[in-house]
């Protein structure tokens, strides 16, 4: 019964527009409440585009004034990522759980000089035969053909 | 820790390239940082292929799922379309001349292939 309730009063706000753009009264309370304009002085927030140092770019860099747009950065406040931030209706995944462990661990070698500890804890696991000692030369020959 | 150690000892091989033809250093903690989040990101994709396989009703992961890892750029998707490509026709010579048939097992080995050289693009990116 709520459900039923709820999508009725839907329908009504719905009247006007069964499109997929805004109808005139949802347009007149984005462009007073949301949109950003030139006199709000605030630049406009923008992802950063993903880009390949090692291969050729296909992707269309999109040209835009660097002025007047804010890029939001992934790694200005990295120094908070080696621990869980709260959420509320998705927990984190394993990739992020990943991220985090990867980040406490940089935090801690951050201080180390010269010997790495990582380096000398697994070093002596290492069985030759499970690298490919080959891959080195092909990966060369792969990089400077592209 | 012995995979880890064949990782770092990659990354390192790999990371001593990069920095010989771009003429810079990689500090230790850096490499084994990279070597780390290699060791993860393989589990990420390990996941992920397979679910692709199974969502195609499959249990062997093909090239197909291979490309579905690299989705997100397309010039990344272009170069493993590429490799893929090239590792195919190889192995449709290496057929011919050892007239073996088993498509099955071909596909499972080039997807195998394909693997490693998502990682190194990984790695690159990290």
């Amino acid at each position: 019964r709520m459900l039923s309730k709820e999508r009725r009063s839907g329908q009504k706000q719905m009247y006007c527009h069964e499109n997929w753009s805004l109808s005139p009264e949802e347009f007149e309370i984005w462009d007073r409440l949301y949109r950003i304009k030139e006199s709000d002085g605030i630049k406009e927030p923008v992802l950063p585009q993903s880009r390949f140092e090692t291969l050729e770019n296909l992707e269309e860099v999109t040209k835009r004034e660097e002025e007047a747009t804010h890029e939001l950065s992934l790694s200005e406040w990295r120094i908070w990522q080696n621990r869980p931030f709260p959420t509320a209706m998705v927990d984190h995944s394993d990739r992020c759980y990943h991220f985090i462990s990867v980040m406490e661990m940089i935090e801690l070698m951050r201080d180390e000089q010269g010997d790495c500890s990582y380096e000398l804890e697994i070093q002596p696991h290492l069985c030759i035969e499970d690298v490919n000692v080959q891959r080195n030369k092909s990966h060369r020959s792969m990089t400077t053909s592209t | 820790q012995r995979l880890k150690a064949a990782v770092h000892y990659t990354v390192g091989c790999l990371c001593q390239d990069v920095a010989e033809e771009q003429d810079m250093q990689f500090s230790k903690q850096t490499i084994a940082a990279i070597s780390e989040i290699t060791f993860r990101q393989c589990e990420n994709f390990a996941k992920d292929l397979e679910m692709f396989a199974r969502h195609a009703k499959r249990t062997t992961v093909t090239t197909e799922d291979v490309k579905l890892l690299a989705r997100r750029s397309s010039s990344l998707l272009k170069y493993i379309t590429q490799k893929s490509e090239e590792i195919t026709s190889s192995n449709m010579e290496q057929k011919e001349k050892k007239k073996k048939k088993s498509s099955a097992v071909k596909g499972g080995t080039t997807g195998k292939q394909e693997a490693p050289v998502t990682e190194n693009e990984d790695s690159n990116m990290a």
